[in-house]
Order: structure tokens, then sequence, then C-alpha cells
């Protein structure tokens, strides 16, 4: 156990972390903003990486081929909007009846062009494709190639975009959706919209990150979304338990969930490096992301045991 | 903080290559990445330690790590062992292929478990080789022998139903060379392709409408073999499976290439690179040794199916 | 004589569940007239509809029959959110009227842009917020320097003002008041609805207030209604509210309804 090897490994946690950070933020529109646990986004990543995928693969600019599937993923919140709020079926349920039907788009969208019509996996390697944006090929590098530097820059811009909006008139009316609809209702704002356009953006953002994704392991495959909801829930809240003291601006917060995907993967980077079997990285990471949520709990718990005079209570 | 992070990690990394490059010794380290566990699998990774284990002894120390099925942690395991400066990658399946591909262009990354390269690399082979730091072998078993043996055992069939996971490129590619052949024979073919463990039962219930069913190298197939020997041996439908591990749990004959021996004929490549300074880039992607028709004698009896002589029964 | 009425109720029937166990005819052919600042009290015993009657005015449902015409617009087959820019509403519970993980200065920013549409420019310039400091202060409740605060960390009755004040920024043609002070201290209580008074006279706004306590129903406004089963039973116009006293009230209301009135809350307050 080496600690220049856990260093050297550092790099890698901090791009991957960066790229699923845009697709927590995406997580936290949903979850904090508009209060719903949205599970589309396990479908909407694969929808990402498909839509890049086989736009590069034919000659798309890789820029192009990235927003071309963010608007994707718009589509996909606007199918679990319409059939959360315009056919009554509740948020979760919609969510994952999206992703269901998801799972068979992504197949045929890799599958344009062959003659099976559908495909589970789509190469994007380095070597064909030098212009992708970001490659896992660069992460040790120390130059204007490196994944990190691009990622920085875009999640810099994206949370100020964000922040941008959701000042606006139109963003705090989507807030307020958030936080009270019967308020909202009674300020004029449509709440079934407004979950619309939440939905929209959060998964919009979702298949973004999956485009870059695809474009820095090197394929597009159908399953690389399972488990994303976790993964950014998990970001989320880490992010919240860390820095929620600290951070208090919305900007801020944003910031504070991109930190909490890297620390989740510098995470599974330590129990790694730690040499552990890694058939048990799933129920490791669980129990580190069981101690950050719990971590408010016990803080909670402490502060009021100390009032009682520090004597063990019952 | 994230920028002090990475210029501290790039740093040291500086450092550790000047370091390394002082420290001169004879052992090789050679870090291997295994897409999930299951049988086949598991029988290359051991071919793979064994061949080069006997060749080297103690001067190879391997680094083994499992990606449990999971696609994202590939290409977290794939950079790590990239940060670890291995001097050889094995890529046990296609999605470690394709992430250590990505993750490096230097290191040498020998494959194996891998069906097709060419539609996993997206690249022309060259005298079969592929020209950059990738080589392997393949654990393709003549997919036209396949289909005669379909033909041979079941001279009656009418119908044969192709039971694979929509989500495993290397099993769509093998059905639909099989779905080809078996048309060519007048054969009628029909697909049953299941996402994910989940539905796979539901999906093979569906499939034993057919006469026989045909079953690829398919990992999800390979992990869940009860399961669907719980559906066809009672509804007897007997099934021709892709490889020995599946034939075993579920099927009545296989044309078996053994995962063990392309894994250690893996084995011997990756000496020849370390060692003898071979060049990755012109060795031609390695196919089985040998097949070797096989049947299952338990499943073969209890659907009474008559197997000729050439076939070995696979032992317990 | 129409172009002085602001809100007409015609033969409103709503039944909720209907059809099963717990059917209930919540109103059962409400009509009601209110002119231009007309201040009026709503009062009856449990159940007898008030709640849901401003709550069909509001849009929380669609009514089974009858019209509601405001302002001279059919309102009737309007969503709540679009009925909204012409309605102020103070809900009983404190809670409801604010957006509580948003600041001060964000709730009231909301409020004055009721029922118009959000564009993409900020949302809240600098010369609002020196306006939503001046109208704070009139509250005396110290807000006014907590415009950064976030509105889940004030009181209740902190918070009915703030609502009653958010009802009130963009003239409503109608202020709904439902038992808005119901859930506060007896001194926040009294506060709130001096306030209300204020508010609803100084700006000549045509208000509905339901209310449980029969002393301030006959006290404020110019106009008391009864209601039961689903009905309004009693219309009192000023000069009657000016002689009538609580028992007469009581008396008045057997002699209409057949019953006694069953309220403990209206009777022992």
């Amino acid at each position: 156990m080496n600690i220049t090897q856990l260093l050297n490994q550092l790099p890698g946690a901090a791009a991957q972390g960066l790229i699923w950070g845009i697709m927590a933020i995406g997580v936290y529109i949903t979850f904090r903003i508009l209060d719903t646990a949205d599970l589309t986004v396990d479908g909407s990543f694969a929808t990402g990486g498909a839509v890049a995928a086989i736009l590069i693969t034919s000659g798309v600019n890789p820029w192009l081929a990235t927003i071309i599937a963010f608007l994707a993923g718009l589509m996909a919140g606007l199918i679990t909007g319409v059939l959360h709020t315009g056919m009554g079926i509740p948020a979760i349920l919609a969510g994952i009846l999206t992703q269901l039907a998801l799972y068979s788009v992504n197949l045929r969208i890799q599958g344009l062009g062959t003659d099976l019509g559908s495909r589970a996996n789509v190469p994007l390697s380095i070597n064909k494709y030098k212009n992708m944006l970001v490659s896992l090929r660069n992460v040790g590098n120390f130059s204007i190639e490196n994944p990190i530097w691009l990622m920085l820059l875009i999640t810099a811009v994206l949370i100020g975009i964000m922040y941008w909006f959701f000042g606006t008139e139109y963003g705090c009316g989507l807030r307020a959706v958030g936080s009270n609809q019967q308020m909202a209702r009674a300020q004029g704002i449509s709440t079934g919209r407004g979950k619309i356009v939440g939905l929209m953006l959060s998964n919009g953002l979702v298949a973004f990150s999956g485009a870059l994704m695809a474009q820095y392991q090197g394929f597009s495959d159908v399953s690389m979304g399972r488990g994303a909801i976790v993964i950014g829930l998990a970001a989320v809240i880490i992010g919240e338990v860390i820095f929620g003291k600290l951070f208090r601006n919305f900007a801020l917060k944003l910031l504070a969930v991109s930190l909490g995907a890297i620390i989740y993967y510098l995470v599974i980077q330590v129990v790694l490096w730690l040499g552990l079997n890694t058939d048990d990285l799933k129920l490791l990471t669980a129990l580190v992301v069981a101690l950050f949520l719990a971590m408010p709990y016990w803080r909670n718990h402490m502060a009021a045991r100390r009032m009682k005079g520090g004597k063990p209570v019952g | 903080m994230k920028k002090l992070i990475s210029m501290l990690a790039v740093l040291t990394l500086i450092f550790s290559v000047c370091a390394f490059a002082n420290a001169e010794g004879t052992t090789y380290q050679v870090g291997i990445l295994q897409f999930v566990q299951h049988p086949a699998l598991d029988e290359a990774t051991r071919g793979f330690r064994e061949a080069l284990t006997e060749k080297l002894g103690d001067s190879v120390v391997f680094t083994e790590e499992n990606a449990s099925g999971e696609v994202p942690n590939c290409a977290t395991i794939a950079s790590q062992l990239v940060a670890k400066q291995v001097n050889l990658i094995m890529a046990n399946a296609t999605p470690p292929l394709q992430a250590c591909t990505n993750a490096t262009g230097d290191i040498p990354v020998l494959g194996t478990s891998v069906t097709d390269y060419q539609a996993a690399l997206e690249i022309e082979l060259v005298n079969d080789a592929t020209g950059i730091n990738v080589s392997g072998t393949s654990d393709l078993a003549p997919l036209d022998r396949q289909a005669e043996m379909i033909r041979e055992l079941f001279p009656e069939a009418k119908t044969v139903g192709l039971l694979y996971c929509s989500g495993e490129a290397n099993s769509i590619f093998q059905i639909k060379k099989v779905e080809e052949y078996l048309t060519a024979k007048g054969i009628e073919t029909k697909r049953y392709a299941f996402t994910d463990s989940n539905d796979l039962a539901s999906v093979t219930q569906t499939a034993t409408e057919c006469d026989v069913i045909y079953i690829p190298t398919d990992n999800t197939a390979a992990n869940n073999t009860e399961a669907i020997a719980n559906i066809v041996i009672p509804a007897k439908v007997p099934v021709i499976a892709g490889e020995e591990g599946i034939c075993k749990g579920c099927g009545i004959a296989t044309l078996s290439i053994s995962y063990y021996d392309i894994g250690w004929k893996t084995g011997e490549m990756a000496y020849e690179i370390l060692v003898n300074g071979a060049d990755i880039s012109t060795m031609p992607i390695e196919y089985a040794p040998q097949v070797v028709k096989e049947y299952n004698a338990a499943n073969a009896a209890e659907l009474g199916v008559t197997i000729p002589e050439d076939y070995l029964p696979i032992g317990e | 004589m129409a172009e002085n009425e602001m809100l007409v109720l015609k033969n409103l029937h709503k039944t909720f569940n209907p059809g099963t166990v717990t059917q209930k005819t919540a109103l059962d052919g409400v009509n009601l007239t209110l002119q231009k600042g007309d201040f009026v009290t709503v009062i009856g015993g449990n159940g007898a509809g008030k709640s849901t009657m401003l709550n069909a005015i509001a849009g929380s449902f669609h009514i089974d029959s009858g019209s509601i015409i405001l302002g001279g617009q059919n309102i009737t087959s309007l969503p709540e959110h679009r009925r909204a820019a012409f309605l102020g509403r103070v809900f009983q519970d404190p809670m409801m009227g604010t957006a509580a993980s948003m600041n001060i200065e964000e709730n009231l920013a909301l409020a004055a842009r009721r029922g118009q549409r959000r564009s993409l420019s900020w949302g809240i310039r600098a010369d609002e917020r020196a306006a939503f400091r001046e109208k704070l202060a009139t509250l005396d409740l110290g807000l006014e320097s907590r415009l950064g605060s976030k509105a889940g960390l004030l009181s209740g009755g902190q918070r009915q003002a703030l609502t009653l004040l958010m009802a009130t920024l963009k003239q409503p043609e109608l202020l709904l008041l439902d038992e808005h002070t119901a859930a506060l201290d007896p001194k926040t209580a009294d506060k709130v609805l001096r306030l209300t008074n204020q508010l609803i006279t100084e700006n000549g706004l045509t208000a509905l207030m339901v209310t449980h306590n029969m002393k301030d129903a006959l006290a404020l406004g110019n106009r008391t209604i009864m209601m039961h089963e689903g009905r309004v039973i009693l219309d009192l116009d000023a000069q009657q509210k000016q002689d009538m006293t609580v028992e007469d009230l009581l008396a008045q209301f057997e002699q209409v309804s057949g019953r006694q009135l069953a309220n403990d809350r209206m009777l022992l307050t």
C-alpha cells in the first residue's frame, strides 16, 4: 500500500467525480428544488451516452453531439413530466416507467445504421475520435488535454447558469413549486408546468453528463446508467453533510453537490487502493454513504445529550 | 482545492516515474481486470495466471480486480491500473477491454473472453492484428459448426429459439451469425432477448415454444443457468450452448472451447511481450487451440437425446 | 347595479365522494353577491360549507354545477393558478401561505408578480427591496431587518402576517381569508386581525373572511352571512350587525335553521 500510488489515482477519481457531478446537479434540481424523486436518470444517463456515441461515430463534432444529447435528455424529462402531471401517475412511478422504456429506446438509438437495428455497446475509441471532449487516456497528463480542466470549466459555467436561472422571476417560480405547491398556485404559478420544466432541465443535465461519460470511458453501453440515481443522491447528500454549514449561497450549494460526487469517487478509489476485495465494493460503498447520511442525525443527537448535562440518557 | 490535489498528484506522478526508472528490478507488475464473476471468466483468469506463474515464478506480481458487472467500475479500475503503471494489463471481457484501451495508449492490453475485437474496438484488423497496443484471445467457437451441431443432433427440428441478453454485444454478434447459418439450412429461427436476470425466466419460458434453443456465450445466461434449467428441462426443450459452463448448467451439447486454454494462451502472449519484447501491435488475435464436442450426460438422458460417439461427456 | 358587483355566486353545488360511504354535500345551492368594497364575515357550524365555499371560489376543486363570476368575468372553469391573478388568499394553516425554503424578500417578490407572466429578468429588483422594507415595517414585527431570513424560521404569527401582506401587495379583486387567525395565540391573533381590518379598509378591498369568533364577525366588516348545511341562511347588513348581539345571533340561527347551533368554538369564544 503505497501513498504515492493513491495520489496517482486521484486525478482519475477527480475527473470521474466531476463528470458524475454534473449528473448529480441534475438530481439536485429534482430532489431538492422540486422535492421529487426522479428515477428517470438511470435511463436518461445512458440515452445521453447513446445519442452522443451514435453522432460522434457518424462524424458529428463532439461538442455538437454532446449538446444534442442534452436535448435528448430534455425529451426524456418531458415524458416523465407528462406521465406525472398529465396522467396523474405518482412521480416515482412515472420515472420508473420512462427509465424502463428508455432501455429499449437506447438499444434502438445505438443500433441505428446497423442491420440488427439494436446495439448494446458502441465503442468510441480515443484512437479514432481524437477530438472527443474528454478521455480517460489523458487523465494522468499535466496538459491542456487533461479532462479535469475542461470539466472544471464546464462545472463552473453550469453552476453560473443555474445560479442565474433560479434567480430569475421564472426560476423563483420553479423554486416555489418545490417549496410549497399550494402557495405557488396561489401566486399564479402553474405547478404542473413547473414540474415538467424542472424534470426536463434535470434530465437534460443527466444526459449531458452521460454523453461526457461515454467519451471519457471510450464506449457507450446500454447499462451504463444503472445505479446512477444512487450515485446522484449520494453526491447530493455527501455534499450537504460536509459543506452544508459553510455554503449557504445557492451557487455554492451546487458546488457542494459536485464536490460530493468527487468525494464519492475518492472513497471508491480508497477502497480499491486498500486492496479490499472488489466483490465487496458495493457493500463498502453502501456503508460509507450510510455513514454520511447518519451524520446529521447523530450530530443532533449528541447536541441534545450535551444539553442534558452530558450524562447518557436512557 | 481540486486544482491543488491534481497538481500534487501529477507532481508525484513525475516523481514516481523517475523513481521507478532508477529502481531496476525484474519484477513484472501485471494488472487483471475481470468484468464479472462467473465460471468461464474465472477459468480464463486462472489460465492466464498459471501460465505466467509457471514461466516467471516470483518475478510476476498480479493486481486482480473485478468490476462486479458494473460498467462504470471498468473506467475507474482501468485508470487505477494505469496510474499504478503496471507493465501489462489483461482485460477479461469486452467492457474492460474497451475501458483499458481508452485508458492507455502505451501499456500493452491483452484481452480475453472477447468474441469480436473488430466490433469492440471499431477497428479493422490487419493480418488479424490491431495495430495499436491491443491484442489477445477470442472465445469465438466456430459458429457454423455450432449451427451444424444443431442439425446433427436434432434433424427434425423446425424452429430454433435464439436466447440471449440484449445488453451484451458479444451475444448479439453470435446469434446474428448463427441465425444466418441456420436460415441457410432451412431452419426457422426466432429471437428471444431478455434485458437482465430479472426477466430471464419469463423470456426463457416463452422460448420453450421452439423445438431447440441456442444460447451463445452470454454472461448473464452463464450466471443464471439453474434458472434456465428449471424451465427448459421440464419443458423438454434441448439447449445447445455456446460454451461449456452454460452447457453444464442447462444444456445438452456444446462445441466447447476451454476458457482455461485461451487464458493460458493469453498468458503465453504476455510472456512474449514482457520478457521477449514482442510488439503487441503486430500480434494477431488468437483463437482457441482446439474445439471439442461435448455433451451433458444427465440432461441428455433426461430428455432422451441420443448422442453420437464423437462427443465427450462433460466431466463433473 | 351590475357594474358594482364584484362577486356573484349562482347556485353552487358540490358533493364530495359521491356514491360512497363518505359522501358529503358541502355546497347545496349557494347564492351570494358581493358589491365592490364589501367586507363580509362568514360564520357557521362545523361542516356548514364556509371553507368549501372559499375553496370553490379559489378553484381548489371544480364545482358540480353553478357559476362563479368575479369582476364581471366567469371564472368557473379556470384552473386554480389562473384565478390567482384576481385573488388574494390567506389560509388557516400559517405554514401554507409562504415558501419555507425561500427568504422573506423572495416570498414578497413572488407575491408582487402574482398572476403575471414570469420572465427571465432578475427575480427581485433593488427598488422593490426598499418598498418591501417599508411595507414590512408597518407590520411592526421586526421583519423589515430580516429580508434575507428563510420564511421557515419565522413563527406562525409572523408567517401569517407575511402571508397577509403578500395577499394584498398587489391589490386583489377579492381577498379570501379562511379562519386565518384560528391557529394563532390570542395576542398575535389580535394583531393580525387588526392588521387585516386596516389593510382592507385603507385599500377599499372586497373581502370574505371566515371566522369562528362571533364577536369578531359582528364587529368587523359591513356584512355578515351565516351558513348552514351548504347554504347561506342569514345575511345581515351593516345596520343589523350593529344592533345584533351574540345571543341574538344564536336565536336567529335557531329560528332559521330549526336547530341549535352546534359549534363549541363559536359559542365559547
